[in-house]
């Protein structure tokens, strides 16, 4: 692969690095530092990307390894310091979504890490569970319960699918279904 | 239907003891849709023109390099 082809493709992935980034690190500021770190390292390291595989999962790769080795730490300082995130980023597209989009920033912002990070990829990016769990080093099952545990939190955080939220025969429903893992699981 | 969208709608994980966690199908959309609308809403944003600045000064330092190691051979 040419230079140019590289830099072409490393090009077209900024935006998905961004959204990412933001994601994980909860700052647009922080993220556009790690996209930064990610474009240095991938360029310096273009001998090692593999022509005819997935240039995002490589790349999320490294952005995902430079943001626990390098960026974690700042990330959480930043949402300490609150607002940033929501207000800089709430500027952009149309608010179609029946969840209101800062309040949903606010709630993926409070999930961990580990659960927050599978939602994005598995959710909004275009990458596998089989990508994802090799950009995390997991097993794919593992991915799959931490996309559940992600949206169940999502869904408390956002009192959304809590019983009162549902009609009186879907709360019947969902008592039943509830004491049947009960059940289950006992 | 795309991938994500079958994944995302498939909630029921190997290994996946959590049976609780089995949401209604219609709030796993609207978190589905959320999701999508969080992270579109940056990548449709405009990339900062500092990413491209140096990915083509990465790009010049390379080829002057080259440049010079062909120099150095002739």
């Amino acid at each position: 692969m040419s230079s140019t082809d590289f830099k072409d493709g490393l090009i077209k992935e900024i935006p998905n690095l961004r959204a990412f980034a933001a994601s994980l690190s909860g700052s647009m500021q922080l993220a556009d530092d790690l996209v930064q770190d990610t474009l240095l390292k991938a360029w310096g390291n273009s001998d090692k990307f593999e022509p005819g595989t997935s240039l995002r999962a490589w790349l999320f790769t490294i952005l995902r390894n430079t943001y626990y080795s390098l960026y974690r730490k700042r990330g959480r300082e930043v949402q300490d310091s609150e607002g940033t995130y929501a207000e800089r980023m709430a500027t952009h597209g149309n608010q179609e979504s029946h969840l209101d989009l800062a309040d949903f920033r606010k709630a993926l912002a409070k999930l961990p890490e580990e659960q927050r990070e599978v939602l994005i990829m598995v959710g909004a990016t275009g990458l596998s569970y089989e990508e994802t769990a090799e950009i995390c080093g997991v097993a794919i099952g593992t991915i799959k319960s931490r996309v559940n545990r992600a949206r169940t939190k999502l869904a408390e955080l956002l009192s959304i699918g809590s019983l009162d939220d549902l009609g009186p025969d879907r709360r019947s429903a969902a008592a039943m279904q509830r004491i049947g893992s009960e059940t289950v699981g006992s | 239907m795309s991938d994500v969208d079958s994944a995302m709608a498939t909630p029921d994980g190997d290994g996946d003891q959590d049976s609780e966690l089995t949401l209604d199908p219609r709030v796993q959309e609207s978190i589905g849709r959320s999701l999508k609308a969080h992270y579109d809403d940056i990548v449709n944003a405009p990339v900062p023109d500092k990413f491209l600045v140096l990915l083509a000064q990465l790009e010049a330092t390379e080829n002057r390099a080259a440049g010079a190691s062909t120099d150095e051979l002739n």
